[in-house]
């Protein structure tokens, strides 16, 4: 009998193990710091975490607990529970942030914003932080949150292939064109060679309307408030960028698919544009094979401002009601986006530091010495438009392929750009349209 | 050999291969992934891809994503929660399909169509309502608070239901009458003659809940609370690729759903749709 009754004593004895209901000290602060840093960056955020309780904290009595809660999404799935079951006893002090969780953060009811907290701390100079990361956690005109982590995309090529086929590296569309003349048509493997490969999607399509001073979709690209239309239609920013697309097309310059790290790796593409933080994993995986050349994101044509949006994610604050933890809050925040603090973290991920006297560190210095590459997100990032926005719609996935297919039936049937552009308008208006109504 | 018999081993080959084929397609990519355990972030991007790893002595990914995650620790919380939800499903499971098989009371079709209509809900639903819950209890951050949400299943209550409605009534009515009482009924003769049938729940139901994550990461706060799939998440990597130590991860948290297998598929029931109810 005794065995059959042990899993119901084993249930009681978990029930009285004490929760996460610890009573907080008086005078010594413990702040909870929730991040979705994995892999090298998740050591990374302990040692700093460890190195803050040791100075800092140490002087002014905060411990850190850093505890990691996932991916991104997973995170704002918990934030989103805790803010609907009203258990704001659960929220963190400081808690690591992606585009997935701005909206809940600033909801919340429990928000001690990052303009809050410069407003309680006029000494802080803000102007050392990146101004086109810090617009990109703005939501209705407030700065939510301290950027931690900040990529972008930029222009990656095969600068022994242009080398050797007499060409400088592509800034524009027609640049691309130019490029694809001169290269062979066969690389040393015997495989076809192309000089650019990409099917526009959202993101893509935000970066090349914004370097035109459009936004895809109106309310900022969905930054200010929900999307309800679309805004690069009456501006002819669509119409511009389509135009300069076909004709990279038509010149058989651009390849109506995916081009991929692989194909590139491969020597059987040129041109490659992907996220800055890859850097490291592309110079692994070519390995010598050819030089890796790196530069801005191409522009739409020579009118066209440089630039590409930011991605990655901040640091937030809570309200927890205690005066003391929102100033040991700060504390943690701008020692996480302190110079020293960015530097080591950009020479160890690839992110870009949002710091810029962070580029001023003998660390940063070493990395970008040593691979020149790693600076051109931090000095595209620099001069790309504070206002261009990534962007936020409801039916993020069905906007994602429409686009997709609009622009790939454009090259493939051969339709007009401006057949196109009345097309995706329907399609694209439709689905945002749809998911109002059906969100009201 | 007569032609029918020929006809009959033919057709026995015929199922045996297509079972064999079957088999193959679904144990593939697991194959796929624990050699992948073995191969250097090299051997990972070669093109055309490779199946064997270069040498299974290349051990460096497990012990890079032993450096990363106290996976020890973390099995050992994973190991806690898969047992305890297992056993008191199990225990729920068996008593209310008893009373669903043997007794006779009001309402009892539509109480078991209420049981039914629970495993109409999508987990995700009940994810804020439980959590509500959890943390009302204040279980937040413990095994119990991991493991109470899975007290509870469906799947199991049908299952054994449908199992215990192949016992003949008149041998408990006869066991009545000698004077054995329900519970003893209950253990003396019906649960050893459905062993086959409650060691599969078992290991069907441990496998779910040792997978489980979005919950336990939902109810836990501290990294000594984590359960071995959080783990598999602190070694991925959002910028870049590190499918080899993802893999050693993996590779290790299939451990004991292996080893539970192997244990135990002398007792799992042959003809069980297993694969078609999982939940």
């Amino acid at each position: 009998m005794l065995k059959r009754m042990l899993p119901l004593l084993l249930v009681a004895a978990m029930a009285l193990t004490p929760g996460a209901y610890a009573q907080e000290p008086a005078q010594p602060v413990s702040l909870l710091f929730w991040h979705s840093m994995s892999d090298e960056a998740g050591v990374l955020v302990d040692k700093f975490v460890t190195q803050f309780n040791a100075t800092i904290g140490k002087d002014r009595q905060i411990s850190v607990e850093a505890v990691f809660q996932g991916q991104y999404s997973d995170a704002t799935t918990k934030l989103n529970s805790i803010l609907t079951a009203e258990d704001y006893a659960q929220l963190p002090d400081v808690m690591n942030l992606d585009a997935t969780g701005k909206v809940a953060y600033f909801n919340s009811g429990r928000a001690w914003t990052l303009d809050d907290a410069l407003a309680a701390d006029p000494g802080y100079d803000i102007s050392q932080i990146l101004p086109i990361t810090l617009s990109n956690w703005e939501f209705s005109g407030v700065r939510l949150g301290m950027p931690f982590a900040a990529s972008t995309t930029i222009m990656f090529y095969n600068k022994t292939m242009l080398d050797e086929a007499g060409a400088m590296a592509p800034e524009t569309f027609q640049d691309i064109i130019s490029l694809s003349e001169k290269l062979p048509e066969k690389s040393a493997g015997g495989l076809d060679v192309l000089a650019y490969s990409v099917v526009p999607n959202t993101p893509t399509l935000a970066n090349w309307l914004g370097q035109l001073g459009s936004y895809v979709v109106n309310n900022k690209n969905g930054s200010e408030a929900m999307a309800t239309g679309l805004e690069c239609l009456e501006n002819g920013a669509l119409e511009t960028f389509l135009t300069e697309w076909k004709a990279m097309y038509d010149a058989g310059a651009l390849t109506n698919a995916a081009g991929t790290t692989d194909q590139f790796v491969a020597g059987q593409l040129a041109v490659l544009t992907t996220s800055s933080s890859n850097v490291t994993s592309l110079l692994e995986k070519i390995g010598g094979a050819f030089e890796l050349g790196a530069g801005f994101y191409p522009r739409v044509n020579a009118q066209a401002s440089d630039g590409a949006t930011v991605s990655g994610s901040c640091v937030v604050m809570f309200d927890k009601q205690d005066e003391a933890r929102k100033a040991a809050a700060w504390e943690l925040v701008k020692y996480l986006a302190s110079p020293e603090v960015q530097a080591e973290f950009a020479a160890a991920t690839g992110y870009v530091p949002v710091n810029t006297a962070a580029q001023e560190m003998a660390e940063y210095k070493a990395l970008v010495a040593g691979t020149p590459q790693y600076a051109v997100a931090g000095e595209q990032l620099a001069i790309t438009p504070a206002d261009m926005k990534s962007v936020t719609v409801g039916p993020a996935k069905d906007f994602y392929y429409a686009i997709q297919d609009n622009i790939a039936m454009m090259l493939d049937e051969g339709l007009s750009v401006a057949e196109t552009v009345e097309m995706m308008a329907d399609d694209l208006q439709g689905l945002l349209y749809q998911y109002e109504q059906a969100n009201k | 050999m007569s032609g029918m018999k020929r006809r009959q081993l033919w057709g026995g080959i015929a199922v045996q291969a297509a079972a064999l084929a079957l088999g193959l397609v679904i144990i593939f990519p697991i194959v796929y992934g624990i050699l992948g355990a073995f191969k250097s972030p090299a051997e990972f991007s070669a093109y055309p891809p490779t199946f064997w790893p270069e040498s299974f002595a290349y051990t460096r990914n497990f012990r890079d994503a032993f450096a990363r995650v106290p996976f020890l620790r973390f099995g050992f919380n994973s190991l806690v929660v898969a047992f305890i939800g297992t056993v008191m499903r199990l225990l729920f499971a068996v008593l209310a399909a008893f009373a669903f098989a043997f007794y006779d009371f009001r309402c009892k079709n539509a109480l078991f169509l209420a049981v039914l209509a629970t495993m109409m809900l999508p987990g995700d639903t009940l994810l804020v309502t439980n959590f509500l819950t959890v943390s009302r209890l204040r279980l937040l951050d413990s095994y119990l608070g991991m493991a109470i949400t899975s007290f509870v299943g469906a799947t199991q209550m049908f299952m054994l239901r449908q199992s215990f409605l192949t016992f003949p009534r008149e041998l408990k009515d006869a066991g009545q009458v000698d004077g054995c009482g329900d519970l003893r009924f209950l253990a003396t003769v019906l649960l050893p003659m459905s062993k086959p049938v409650l060691v599969t729940l078992f290991v069907q139901s441990f496998v779910t809940l040792w997978n489980a994550y979005l919950w336990p990461l939902l109810v836990t706060n501290s990294n000594h609370m984590r359960t071995i799939q959080v783990g598999i998440t602190m070694i991925t990597s959002f910028e870049d690729t590190n499918y080899h130590l993802v893999l050693a991860g993996v590779a290790l948290s299939l451990l004991p759903s292996f080893l539970l297998f192997i244990l135990l598929r002398r007792n799992i029931q042959r003809n069980m749709t297993g694969g078609a109810l999982v939940g």
